[in-house]
């Protein structure tokens, strides 16, 4: 309606969706990029692509050492998703019903693994592991890649958290529930919107977590993301961007997931 | 209601723990092994020491890795900052829903997919046998492949990619808030569009650059991996320099004295526009 009634141009309106628009192609260049030279069947990415081979993806599932750092991911994520979730779940629910002096500074204490340096989070776990004699182990992989997916899910739940009527919670109690009812069948419903896109975020951590991997794993444990970092350091080979595109469509099937069941702008 | 609280206690402290043991404790023991003696084979001695921040503190090699990170972190943040606000206009007054969800898949693709993958794409773009190259040669404009990657304007280019949604989103947030009817009366008073801008949009929208530039700082303050792979290793920055002392030359201490440098550095510019940020929340949300 609004914009009919104004039969002036807008150029500044339209100036600014112009670079708007520019800076979304900016964004997604890169990702392009690397869909259309997986799909190359020169040796080296090309533009515009000279044909279409799905060699390059014959490489990775033929490949030994690709498929175990595949296997490796899904350990990892299979484990991590579940943990941090229900860490994050349980940190971010009890601090908004605790209210104390200080309550806070611990908020900003548990979204704190976001801003500090992921350098220094792996030498410090590093240092940590090498000492008890963990490195190199799933064990480590698992502590250090929950506690980099861990503000994430306090973030959402805490999405949810904010709306969440104490009231509903009274009330259940006050009927007789008791505090574990009450959790499982006022509260949780209500907060899973948050908890489900939390998890997701935990997952495409895990998944696309590098910075500390690389210190903690060991040959036999090393996820696709520290196999993909040593290989493009050593190599420029098309085999990587074949395993890019399998990151994206894992991302572009996440993002559906979350977009059918809570909705995207939600579960940002 | 007692038993509430302590049932919410009970929740908390399996969260404090594991933050106490892999958060607190490692970053402890870091301030710890950064002060102790070790001797010229790199094996611990007795005693503490403050040399090592004696010499970052002192030394031009290590002063230059400092400023030179800061600096790159604040440019990063700035061109982030900039390019994300017309990104977060066009995703609030998006005309549908599809066309929106299409903005939110591009904007969090790059979030979901791993900054290994994200900067290679860069590689690909820029290397000598690269696309750029190639289509800057097919339209004649060079003769020959320029050098593009390995220089501080590739590590820069690429950080700015991948922090890019990390400023729009908050910026986006903040946006959608603004009740439109808010600058059809600045505009109906007579401020004109840009001047409603200035004055209306900017400056309701400055919690979101603020939580967004937060996050860009400290990310780009603390990533080696975009300078490794885009850099060439070869640039002077404090996370690629703590990489090398802890990989290469094995001198964990050393890499811990600087580990714990950055954290304080990324702290110095954090903190205060974080606390600016919560006075500004309490002053207009109550």
């Amino acid at each position: 309606m609004d914009k009919k009634r104004r039969a002036r141009p807008e150029y500044s309106r339209l100036f600014g969706k112009a670079a708007g628009i520019l800076v979304y192609i900016f964004m997604a260049l890169p990702i392009i990029v690397i869909i259309f030279s997986a799909f190359s069947p020169s040796n080296f990415p090309e533009f515009p692509p000279t044909g279409f081979s799905l060699k390059w993806f014959v490489v990775i599932f033929t490949k030994k050492a690709w498929l175990k750092a595949i296997r490796n991911s899904l350990i990892l994520l299979v484990l991590v998703t579940p943990i941090t979730t229900i860490l994050g779940t349980l940190a971010s629910y009890s601090l908004h019903r605790l209210r104390f002096k200080g309550s806070e500074l611990l908020q900003s204490f548990m979204l704190s693994p976001l801003m500090i340096p992921q350098i220094v989070l792996g030498i410090a776990l590093l240092y940590l592991f090498s000492n008890v004699g963990w490195t190199g182990t799933y064990g480590a992989l698992i502590i250090s890649q929950v506690l980099i997916a861990f503000p994430y899910v306090v973030r959402s739940v805490n999405a949810c958290m904010a709306s969440l009527d104490p009231v509903l919670e009274s009330a259940s109690m006050s009927l007789g529930a008791n505090n574990i009812t009450t959790f499982r069948r006022i509260t949780l419903p209500l907060i899973r919107p948050g908890i489900i896109a939390g998890a997701v975020f935990a997952a495409v951590t895990s998944f696309g977590e590098v910075s500390i991997s690389l210190f903690l794993s060991s040959p036999t444990t090393m996820p696709v993301s520290v196999r993909v970092f040593n290989y493009i350091e050593q190599t420029f080979d098309p085999a990587v961007t074949a395993v890019s595109v399998i990151f994206v469509i894992l991302s572009i099937v996440v993002l559906f997931i979350v977009d059918r069941t809570i909705g995207l702008s939600k579960a940002m | 209601m007692k038993s509430k609280r302590a049932f919410n206690w009970v929740l908390l402290t399996p969260v404090l723990i594991f933050l106490l043991l892999f958060l607190i404790l490692p970053i402890v023991l870091l301030l710890v092994i950064s002060f102790q003696n070790q001797n010229t084979y790199l094996q611990l001695e007795p005693g503490y020491t403050l040399s090592r921040y004696v010499g970052i503190l002192t030394q031009w090699k290590y002063l230059k890795d400092i400023l030179v990170t800061v600096g790159v972190a604040l440019l990063t943040t700035a061109i982030a900052l900039v390019l994300a606000y017309p990104a977060a206009y066009l995703l609030t007054c998006a005309p549908s829903k599809s066309v929106r969800s299409l903005l939110y898949v591009l904007l969090v693709s790059p979030l979901l997919t791993s900054v290994v993958v994200r900067t290679f794409a860069w590689i690909v773009l820029l290397s000598q046998n690269g696309i750029l190259n190639q289509i800057l040669e097919k339209l004649g404009l060079i003769q020959h492949p320029l050098s593009m990657l390995w220089n501080m304007n590739a590590v820069i280019l690429a950080y700015v990619q991948v922090m890019l949604p990390f400023a729009v989103m908050p910026i986006a947030t903040c946006m959608g808030e603004i009740s439109p009817s808010l600058q059809r009366v600045s505009m109906s008073l007579g401020a004109g569009r840009i001047r409603s801008f200035f004055k209306i949009t900017l400056p309701l929208t400055i919690p979101g650059m603020a939580s967004g530039g937060i996050i860009v700082f400290a990310l780009t303050a603390g990533s080696y991996i975009t300078p490794l792979l885009v850099g060439g290793g070869m640039q002077p920055l404090l996370p690629l320099m703590i990489y090398q002392q802890a990989m290469q030359v094995s001198d964990i201490r050393l890499a811990s004295a600087l580990s714990i440098v950055l954290l304080v550095i990324v702290f110095i510019f954090i903190l205060p526009v974080e606390a600016l940020l919560k006075r500004w929340e309490v002053k207009v949300y109550g």
